[in-house]
C-alpha cells in the first residue's frame, strides 16, 4: 500500500466552488453537510465490505466517497478512495482492509479540516 | 455529524428542494445523473441557477427508469457522469441511444479531467457534448443551452408535424362528411386546386333533369309518418343510385322533388345522353318499386323533364349557408317540363331531343304553354332507348 501524497484538504477547490456558484456561501456550506453525511454512511459501508473481503460490496461507496472527495477538496481521501475501488473492481483485496482503515482515520483528519474551514466561512 | 437528516423519500430519485430561477419558469429539464450526491447538488445548483428544473438520478438504473416513466416527458438534456458503478456512462448512453422515444435527448457526458479520452468514445455513441469537473459554469451554461435550442427545435418539428397530421385527419374527416351531404363531383370540386374558380361562378352547357312524383301529396295526407318516410328513403336511394350511375351532379332533394345537372362541374361531352339513359333507368326501376306500393293502396307515378342549354352555374346563398347550384332558363324549363309530364312520361325540351335524336324513340307531346314562357315549347315523351329493349307495357 503506497501512502498518497496528495493534501487531506485543498482550500482552493472549495474557493472555485463557491465562485461557480456566485460566491453562494450559504450554498457552499451546505454542500459540504451534504458530503459529511454521505462520507459517513460510504466510510462504515467500505468499513464493512473490506472487513467481509466483498469486493463487489466495496465498488460503489468507494466510487461515490472518490468523486465527491474530490469535489470538496479531499485529495488524499480521494486517492484513498480511488484504489479502493480499484482493488474492489479487480478482487484484490489483500490491502483493502489496511486501506479501509487508512481511510477511516483520513476521514477523521478531513471531517476536521472541513469542520474548521466551515467556521471560518460562518 | 447528524446536521442533515437524508431525505424520507425515494433516495434513488430525490428532487432538489431549490426555487426555480427568479426570473419565470423554468427553460427546460434537466436530468442529472451521477452516483454521489455531492456531485449531483452541485451540478442541479447550477441548473437551477440559468432557470433549468432538474431532476436526478444516482446511477444510470435510475436514469434509464425515470427517462421511461412518468417523469421522463419533461426531460430536454441529461447529463451523464462518464464513470459510475454498475451501468456506467457508456452502458447508460447506450441505453439511450438505442430506445427509439429516448435517442433524440441531448445527452451532455460529465467526466472529471483524467477521463477527457473516454468522452470521445461518447461522442462517437452520440452523446452531444462533454463537461469536465469542477464545472466551469459558464461552459456549463453554453453547452446545456446549446443542447436545449437543439431539443426545443426538434420538438417544434414534432409539434408541427402533429398538428400537420391533424389537419390533414380534419380535412379527410371533412371531405369524407361533405360526399355525404354534396353529390360527390361538387365535395370533389372544393378541395380540388380549381375549385375557388368554379365555384365563383361560371357559364356553361348543361342538361338538366327534373323528376318528381304525382300523387304524392295525396300519399302524404293519407299515409303514416313511418310509412311515408320508409317509402322516400326507398325512392331516394334509388334514384341517387341513377344519378351516380350517370354522372350526375345532384342540386338538391325537395321531399319527391329532385332536380339533376350533367355537364359540371365536371364536363361530360355526352352530357343530354347521360341525363335521358338516367330519366329512363329512374322510370324502369320506380316502375318495380310502385307497384309494391299500389298493391298498398297507393298510386304514385313518376313524371320527369330533361331541358340543355345555358346556365350560371357556381355557389349560390349567403355567407353561413351555401349551396352549389344552377340558375337560367334551362332550369326553369326542365321543371316545368317535369310539371306538365304525365305519370311515366320523360318530356325532352326541343334542344335536348335533337342532340340525341338518334339515340331514342319519341312521340311528341305537342306544343306545351309552360308559364313564364312566352311561346308554346314543343315537347317529345321519350318511349324508349334505341339500344335497349322497349320498355313493357
Amino acid at each position: 500500500m503506497t501512502e498518497p501524497s496528495a493534501p487531506t484538504f485543498d482550500a482552493a477547490v472549495l474557493a472555485a466552488v463557491r465562485d461557480s456558484v456566485d460566491g453562494d456561501e450559504a450554498f457552499v456550506l451546505d454542500l459540504v453537510e451534504t458530503y459529511l453525511a454521505d462520507g459517513a454512511e460510504q466510510i462504515e459501508a467500505i468499513t464493512a465490505a473490506a472487513g467481509a473481503g466483498d469486493a463487489g460490496a466495496l465498488v460503489r461507496p468507494a466510487h461515490s466517497l472518490k468523486s465527491s472527495s474530490f469535489t470538496v477538496g479531499a485529495m488524499r481521501l480521494g486517492e484513498l478512495a480511488r484504489s479502493l475501488e480499484q482493488h474492489g473492481r479487480s478482487g484484490a483485496m489483500d490491502d483493502a482492509a489496511a486501506e479501509a482503515a487508512a481511510s477511516r482515520a483520513e476521514w477523521t483528519a478531513v471531517r476536521a479540516a472541513l469542520r474548521a474551514w466551515m467556521a471560518t466561512a460562518r | 455529524m447528524t446536521e442533515l437528516v437524508p431525505p424520507a423519500h425515494d433516495p434513488a430519485i430525490a428532487r432538489p428542494d431549490v426555487a426555480p430561477a427568479a426570473d419565470g419558469a423554468p427553460v427546460g429539464t434537466a436530468l442529472v445523473v451521477d452516483d454521489s450526491a455531492v456531485n449531483r447538488k452541485l451540478l442541479g445548483h447550477l441548473l437551477v441557477g440559468l432557470g433549468i428544473d432538474v431532476l436526478e438520478a444516482v446511477d444510470g438504473a435510475a436514469a434509464l427508469s425515470t427517462l421511461r416513466d412518468a417523469r421522463g416527458a419533461a426531460v430536454d438534456v441529461v447529463l451523464l457522469d462518464v464513470e459510475m458503478p454498475e451501468l456506467d456512462g457508456y452502458q447508460t448512453l447506450a441505453a439511450i441511444k438505442s430506445d427509439e422515444s429516448l435517442r433524440h435527448l441531448p445527452v451532455i457526458m460529465v467526466s472529471g479531467v483524467d477521463e477527457v479520452g473516454s468522452v470521445v468514445r461518447c461522442i462517437e455513441m452520440g452523446a452531444t457534448d462533454y463537461l469536465t469537473k469542477p464545472y466551469d459554469s459558464a461552459l456549463l451554461r453554453a453547452r446545456v443551452n446549446a443542447s436545449l435550442g437543439a431539443k426545443r427545435l426538434r420538438d417544434l418539428e414534432v409539434a408541427y408535424a402533429a398538428r400537420l397530421a391533424a389537419l390533414h385527419e380534419t380535412v379527410e374527416r371533412q371531405k369524407q362528411e361533405l360526399t355525404r351531404f354534396l353529390s360527390p363531383q361538387v365535395a370533389a370540386l372544393i378541395s380540388s386546386p380549381e375549385g375557388e374558380q368554379l365555384l365563383a361562378g361560371h357559364r356553361r352547357q348543361i342538361t338538366v333533369a327534373f323528376a318528381d312524383l304525382r300523387g304524392f301529396t295525396a300519399f302524404a295526407q293519407q299515409a303514416e309518418p313511418e310509412e311515408l318516410l320508409g317509402l322516400l328513403s326507398e325512392y331516394h336511394e334509388m334514384m341517387g343510385r341513377a344519378i351516380v350511375e350517370h354522372g350526375g351532379t345532384l342540386e338538391h332533394f325537395a321531399g319527391d322533388g329532385m332536380m339533376v345537372f350533367f355537364n359540371d362541374p365536371v364536363v361530360q361531352a355526352d352530357h343530354v345522353e347521360r341525363a335521358v339513359r338516367m330519366a329512363v333507368a329512374m322510370r324502369e326501376r320506380f316502375e318495380g318499386m310502385a307497384s309494391g306500393w299500389r298493391k298498398r293502396g297507393f298510386d304514385l307515378q313518376l313524371g320527369i323533364g330533361v331541358a340543355s342549354g345555358y346556365a350560371t352555374l357556381g355557389r349560390i346563398g349567403f355567407e353561413g349557408r351555401y349551396d352549389y347550384g344552377a340558375i337560367g332558363n334551362v332550369v326553369i324549363l326542365a321543371s316545368r317540363l317535369s310539371g306538365e309530364a304525365r305519370g311515366g312520361q320523360i318530356l325532352l325540351a326541343r334542344r335536348a331531343q335533337a342532340a340525341i335524336e338518334e339515340l331514342v324513340e319519341t312521340e311528341s307531346a305537342g306544343e306545351l304553354h309552360l308559364k313564364g314562357f312566352d311561346r308554346p315549347e314543343p315537347a317529345a315523351n321519350v318511349v324508349a332507348l334505341r339500344d335497349a329493349p322497349p320498355r313493357p307495357d
